[in-house]
């Protein structure tokens, strides 16, 4: 959500914007507790009744990139005898997630407002 | 074997146990395939390896816990989780090193260029460097014959070291790493042999000296003295730092190796060389051909993120 502007006067990237979506499906999930890769990616698909999935391993840019920009840790440690990478929310991740859904919802809420505006005007 | 494993810090393990171990693992060729396609530096390309088959694993042992067949299993894991060509080309974008990213916009040959004038300084700045050492210590006064030697090949030596560890750790470049530690290790023996060298030579030439003026005596052989110290402690530290850079970086790349090993199956005895292999194929366009047992389906569906 990073490269998302900001509804308003400013330009909307609608690609940045989907980047984002995946940005804060991860963080969604992993507000309720830390989880290695897959889980998150099983998490957001039960969660959304599989409306969002992560196919053909999209969610390791998605992971790395969050970790690269300090909204999520990653920790190693051992799990059934296997070393597993281990993510959690940090801080900034947190304040992220908030700011966000705020914006998202703004977003959306345009969106919608226009989408039925349009159902109004009689064909 | 297991002395040369313990001499790289690596496990105690027969060849055949490590290779039975590996074997038993079932995304080994998956792994082994995506370490080629991946053009990373070797330790991120392990950390991703080693996150994406626990994943891999873990999803298997789920799907066959409701009823999959194995084979099934492993190839709606593979399906899920094996990145894909642009999900490839992203992650090596983004676990670029930082020199590869702020230097892209350089044209190879002028990059080239521009690095071999940084070696050229270093090695300037070193010679000059050392003299500045010995001037300050009023040591140039008389000096021996086989200082300059011993001095320019230090410069060299610390070139060769400056170059190596940045080709290792800033341009994360893991390639032919053996014949470049081999640079380092030769000339440390090199200035070692020649300070040696030279205060033999000073040695025969001072007993010349005395022999035909038996009185000079007091004054050459302190003289002698001195310039033989300096000539030996130079070549012997000189020698000492190129031992040590050998050691640590070979030490370093024998973990990575024995990592690698341990991960893609290939046994700690070709450690250096098969971090040299994977390492290579992105200038060499893959010398490795593995076998890919699993079929990968890549299926679309309602609603999948891209």
């Amino acid at each position: 959500m990073t490269e998302t502007n900001p509804p308003g006067d400013q330009e909307f990237d609608a690609q940045g914007f989907a980047r984002g979506i995946h940005e804060l499906l991860v963080l969604a999930v992993l507000r309720e507790g830390p989880r290695h890769g897959y889980q998150i990616a099983l998490d957001v698909e039960s969660d959304s009744n599989g409306v969002f999935r992560f196919r053909h391993g999209t969610l390791y840019p998605i992971l790395h990139r969050m970790e690269a920009n300090g909204l999520i840790l990653g920790r190693w440690s051992r799990g059934k005898g296997r070393r597993k990478k281990i993510y959690a929310l940090t801080d900034i991740g947190r304040g992220h997630l908030s700011g966000e859904t705020n914006r998202v919802q703004e977003i959306l809420s345009r969106l919608l407002r226009m989408l039925r505006r349009a159902q109004e005007v009689p064909a | 074997m297991n002395s040369e494993a313990s001499q790289r810090g690596l496990p105690h393990e027969s060849t055949v146990a490590h290779q039975t171990r590996v074997a038993a693992r079932a995304f080994l060729p998956v792994l082994r395939r995506l370490d080629r396609d991946l053009t990373l530096p070797v330790p991120d390309r392990l950390r991703i390896l080693r996150e994406l088959e626990f994943d891999l694993e873990e999803l298997c042992d789920r799907l066959e816990a409701r009823g999959m067949s194995a084979e099934d299993a492993r190839n709606r894991a593979v399906d899920a989780l094996m990145p894909d060509g642009a999900t490839l080309r992203e992650l090596d974008r983004l676990h670029a090193p930082h020199y590869r990213r702020l230097t892209r916009h350089f044209r190879p040959g002028r990059l080239r260029t521009l690095e071999r004038s940084a070696l050229a300084l270093i090695t300037t700045a070193v010679l000059f460097a050392e003299t500045i050492v010995l001037l300050r210590a009023d040591w140039l006064r008389s000096p021996p014959p086989f200082l300059w030697p011993v001095l320019g090949l230090g410069a060299l030596l610390f070139a060769a070291i400056a170059a190596q560890l940045f080709k290792l750790w800033v341009k994360h470049d893991h390639r032919d790493p053996e014949r470049n530690f081999r640079i380092i290790l030769w000339l440390s023996g090199l200035t070692l042999a020649t300070g040696i060298f030279g205060a033999l030579a000073d040695f025969f030439r001072l007993a010349e000296a005395l022999e035909a003026e038996p009185g000079l005596a007091g004054s050459l052989l302190p003289e002698w003295l001195v310039g033989s110290c300096v000539l030996l402690a130079f070549s012997l530290l000189l020698a000492l730092a190129g031992g040590l850079a050998w050691f640590i970086a070979s030490q370093w790349l024998a973990i990575l190796a024995g990592a690698r090993s341990e991960l893609l199956g290939h046994h700690p005895s070709g450690s250096l060389a098969s971090v040299r292999t994977s390492t290579s194929r992105g200038a060499a366009g893959g010398a490795r051909q593995m076998p890919d047992p699993v079929p990968v389906h890549h299926p679309g569906s309602m609603g999948e993120i891209p």
